[in-house]
């Protein structure tokens, strides 16, 4: 049988993220093994504390002042993202890799109107816009956010400027605006486009943000825990919005969150974190069905399900571990039902155990 | 159990110290905070010892009957021994065997011994006066903030009235109201430095209350009283200390102000603007007078402000934890 | 009705919203605009709805910290919104655990400070002996332990946050405890053992809980029975199960459909509301629910519905909806009801 191999659009090995505080080193990232495929989504999955968010910044380059990456690489077509400069990182956001994050109150403008800040990220391009409006004043009708996305305006495209004026390129840009807002499913888009941050509600505000985001058509988006802060409602909302846009989107999404009932309803693969590392990779329906981390299985366990109510829920003994003195070897261990000698001692590597199940773990029974 | 990288503490207390050892630590690293908080140090260890380094009994221009006590300027040295400047015609410059490291003042005393003498007078003004201020403003800020309704009203139409006037003119005011003494003129820089406490505190507590261990306390049934002084209050009193050093500093300046504008009680009084008010009119041929003066002032201040600043940036609750 | 510890009689708490130089009256955000239930002694009363539908600030009303508009609240026959009552007793008997661990515990206090500050107010302990012993058997009782007691809270994580918080309110003994979005701010696995403290809990103890939240898998462990809320009334109230596998209120249906289960081979449907969670600022004419409601026809604009019991299951909607056959396959009967 052949097996289709799928193209890796990101990757990331053996990342080793520190951070310096009073209390002393915290070690967020112990090793991150993660891959990202073309037009997949895969779900990031832990609570707090287990990097997750970290790992989502460290690939953006996001990283505060106190952090220090210590080892490790992360490949995105062809090259090393930890080692490009500042400038490089910040081209590569403004293309390639978008990323919408959990409050979108605290990450929007409370003072410019949502038309300024979303033309903002169509201007960041003004080259694209030139052409678009000379494709359109050749082609005549009106050029639409789908056409940049079918590659009727090359987007990428660096070649010559075309001399166009800039009430025009404004025009452009609003009317893209207008186009992406119709996009992510915004009631009534040239109203929303005048008003300010706070006059919207969290799920505006927060599809506002994937606007944005999408805006550059990047190859990578990083969704980190979008739909935390918003009622159940609207973030069946947005997921669902998000699964209508992976047709037209061709990118891959890195769906970071703490639910794992999310994961299972909007990813296609689901990687599980904990104390720093990935423990257990695998496509969700295996994951569910077939859970070989320990810990996997105790969270499985810990979730109230509607559908199988249980008089006590298990829960995993202990707390998460402090990074600063996280436990020697593999770093869940003092919780671990079937831990042995060899897992104080020594980290577990992911290893491929079934086609396409990757687990860390010395015990598992296959 | 979760593993504790502090330690078990035994009690209250050993709590409390964990926790101002973690405020050492961060003062530490900052070499301007450590600069103002060992100047600070200096100047209140001199405030103490001044009086035993320098006899007071030198500040009385009396002391040196020889010289009559007259006004303009009998002797007049700096920096060099037995070498006689001549600044200018007319003035006539003592020639003798005494050393003064800064000069001498109008009445010939030891510049520097004056200026010893008086620091104390100066430190003590603003520690009086910053606490006085600082008490009065936080409590009245704090019924208002809590209470609210009218009396906020009250209270805030009233420090809006003294905010408005520029604070020297304020002092001026007072001053000429209350009187030349000592005391009364603490109560009169008093009066313009309170408001700003009552601001402040005010701020604080109407952000303070509306925090979720606030609600708890009063589901749990604690009265207004327990609430306001036994968490309010203390969780909102470091703007507060950091404001009031800061004052420190503003305060010997006003102080010195009002001395220099001739609101002192007694001309021969060792204190920074009295000395610093001598040597307004010999500024060009005795400028050490005004200058050294001006110089200690401009050190309080620095020490002070340097200390407020360090405070503000290590109590700043984000960084913290 | 002496099985009902507490019963809430058209409660409705309307905050004025003042504009102007006079700060006049302009409008109410009407938070809880009438809302009636009773909770049973001893069982778990869930409460859901979303941001925007009332439920937090019922909670507070119900405990005196706001004061209700309207209505009236009998926690065990006497009625508190009478002037008479005295609050101090009344702290003894209901106690109310808050969302956010991070802010409910004052940053400056030990825990041992903070219990012993409890004893004080309501004279249950004094003298530094037995303070401290009965410290120990709180902490004991949520699963902590002696060397948490002399700590700050800021050393603590969320999960023992609210621990300490359940401590803290048990040192009265009370017998009905509201819980605010308790676990929300947890994980999952601290959750968990969370939830297994509060049952285990309310076994020991005989307690009541209202649980509120928003998390419905959360509720639908906790809960012997629930009711639903939007936009400051009560949609609908019924048993736990009732209310999960046969909801008749198109919010509880859409409500229900929405939660993500953790198990991707079971494909939903794409159930969804349209529009925004509405505010309680400029609430819609007629049925709350109207703009949002699919069902929605010319009377629901007009009149608004009353909450009527059918069996023990009460619903405040004109008609009678089947959902079971999707929701484009809906048959919409009219049916005469008995008002009770």
């Amino acid at each position: 049988m052949q097996v289709k191999e799928k193209e890796v659009i990101l990757e990331v090995k053996d990342l080793k993220v520190f951070f310096h505080t009073y209390r002393g080193k915290v070690e967020a990232l112990n090793g991150v093994e993660l891959s990202l495929y073309k037009r997949e989504v895969l779900g990031l999955v832990g609570e707090s504390g287990c990097g997750k968010s970290v790992t989502a910044l460290t690939i953006l380059g996001l990283l505060p002042e106190n952090a220090y990456v210590i080892s490790g690489t992360i490949f995105f077509r062809g090259e090393d993202l930890l080692k490009k400069s500042r400038e490089e990182m910040r081209l590569l956001r403004a293309d390639e890799i978008a990323a919408v994050f959990q409050d979108p109150m605290t990450y929007l403008n409370p003072v410019l109107t949502m038309e300024t800040q979303l033309k903002e990220v169509f201007m960041l391009d003004t080259n694209l816009l030139r052409k678009a409006v000379v494709w359109q004043k050749n082609h005549g009708g009106k050029i639409a956010f789908d056409d940049l996305l079918s590659g009727k305006v090359k987007i990428r495209d660096k070649s010559t400027n075309p001399k166009v004026s800039k009430g025009e390129i404004n025009e452009m840009a609003k009317s893209l605006c207008v186009d992406i807002l119709r996009l992510v499913r915004m009631p009534d888009p040239e109203r929303i486009l005048r008003q300010y941050a706070f006059e919207l509600s969290g799920g505006m505000r927060q599809r506002a943000m994937i606007a944005m985001a999408l805006a550059r058509t990047p190859s990578v988006f990083i969704a980190d825990e979008i739909t935390t802060a918003v009622d159940v409602t609207i973030q069946a909302q947005i997921l669902n919005l998000m699964r209508g846009l992976r047709d037209k989107i061709d990118a891959s999404t890195l769906l970071i969150t703490h639910d794992l009932s999310v994961a299972a309803e909007n990813a296609d693969r689901i990687a599980v974190m904990y104390g720093g590392n990935v423990v257990e990779v695998a496509p969700t329906v295996e994951i569910f069905k077939n859970h070989l981390h320990p810990y996997t299985s105790m969270l499985m366990k810990a979730i109230p399900d509607v559908k199988n109510p249980s008089e006590r829920l298990e829960f995993i003994p202990g707390t998460v571990p402090e990074m600063i003195n996280p436990p020697s070897g593999c770093r869940f261990h003092p919780r671990c039902s079937i831990a042995t000698d060899k897992c104080a001692v020594e980290k577990p590597e992911l290893k491929r155990v079934l086609k396409n199940h990757e687990v860390a773990c010395y015990n598992v029974a296959v | 159990m979760e593993n504790s990288e502090v330690g078990t503490t035994k009690s209250e207390w050993a709590a409390r110290w964990a926790d101002l050892k973690y405020t050492l630590y961060l003062l530490r690293k900052n070499p301007l905070v450590m600069a103002g908080i060992f100047m600070t140090f200096f100047f209140i260890a001199l405030m103490f010892l001044a009086n035993y380094i320098v006899d007071p009994k030198l500040a009385n221009p009396a002391g040196y009957p020889e010289f009559g006590g007259n006004y303009p300027f009998q002797r007049s040295y700096v920096w060099s021994k037995g070498n006689i400047i001549n600044w200018g015609p007319g003035i006539h410059l003592y020639e003798g065997p005494e050393f003064f490291l800064l000069g001498t003042d109008g009445w010939g005393r030891d510049l520097l011994k004056m200026i010893v003498l008086a620091i104390p007078v100066d430190i003590e003004n603003a520690i009086i006066i910053t606490l006085g201020a600082a008490a009065f403003g936080t409590l009245l800020g704090a019924l208002a903030g809590y209470v609210g309704g009218v009396i906020d009203e009250v209270v805030l139409r009233i420090t809006d009235i003294f905010l408005s006037i520029p604070y020297l003119i304020l002092a001026l005011v007072f001053a000429t109201m209350f009187g030349r003494t000592i005391e009364t003129l603490r109560f009169s820089i008093l009066l313009v430095f309170w408001p700003t406490y009552v601001r402040l505190m005010r701020g604080q507590i109407l952000s303070e209350k509306e925090k979720s261990y606030v609600e708890a306390l009063k589901a749990l049934g604690a009265g207004h009283a327990r609430v306001l002084f036994g968490h309010i209050i203390p969780n909102s009193i470091y703007p507060v200390l950091v404001q009031a050093t800061l004052d420190f500093g503003s305060v010997v300046l006003t102080f010195s102000a009002l001395m220099f504008l001739g609101f002192s009680p007694s001309p021969s009084l060792p204190e920074l603007g009295n000395l610093a008010s001598d040597g307004y009119f010999h500024i060009f041929d005795a400028p050490w007078l005004m200058m050294f003066s001006g110089l200690t002032m401009l050190l309080i201040a620095l020490a002070f402000n340097l200390l407020g600043d360090g405070l503000r940036d290590v109590l700043d609750p984000r960084i913290r934890r | 009705m002496m099985k009902d510890i507490l019963v809430v009689e058209d409660l409705k708490t309307w905050f004025p919203i003042k504009s102007g130089i006079i700060q006049r009256t302009v409008g109410y955000v009407k938070a809880v605009d009438g809302v009636s239930f009773g909770v049973r002694r001893g069982e778990t009363f869930g409460l859901v709805g979303e941001s925007g539908s009332g439920k937090t600030t019922l909670a507070r009303t119900i405990m005196r910290l706001v004061k209700p508009t309207a209505g009236k609240i009998v926690f065990d026959g006497v009625d508190l919104t009478e002037r008479k009552s005295k609050p101090a007793k009344l702290r003894r008997r209901m106690q109310i655990i808050f969302q956010d661990p991070y802010a409910s515990l004052d940053p400056r206090q030990t825990v041992y400070s903070m219990l012993k500050e409890t004893m004080q107010i309501h004279r249950v302990a004094s003298g530094r002996s037995s303070v401290h012993k009965k410290a120990l058997e709180l902490l004991e009782n949520v699963g902590l332990s002696e060397e948490h007691l002399y700590r700050f809270p800021h050393e603590f994580s969320g999960g023992q946050r609210q621990r300490i918080a359940v401590a803290r309110a048990l040192i009265v003994n009370p017998e009905f405890l509201i819980l605010d979005e308790p676990t929300s701010f947890l994980d999952v696995s601290v959750q968990a053992s969370v939830l297994n403290l509060l049952n285990d809990l309310q076994k020991a103890f005989a307690l009541t809980y209202l649980f509120i939240s928003h998390n419905l898998a959360v509720v639908h462990h906790m809960s012997d029975r629930v009711a639903v809320m939007y936009l400051g009334k009560l949609v609908e109230i019924a048993d736990r199960d009732a209310i999960y596998d046969s909801p008749r209120h198109p919010y509880t249906f859409h409500l229900m459909a929405a939660i993500p289960v953790p198990n991707p081979e079971i494909k939903k449907e794409e159930v969804l509301l349209t529009g925004d969670v509405p505010s309680p600022v400029n609430i819609p004419p007629g049925c709350r629910f109207h703009p949002r409601c699919p069902y929605a026809t010319d009377r629901c604009e007009q009149e608004e519905p009353p909450l009527i019991e059918n069996d023990g299951h009460w619903v405040a909607c004109h008609y009678d909806i089947d959902f079971k056959g999707g929701a484009r396959s809906s048959r919409i009967k009219r049916r005469k009801r008995r008002r009770v």
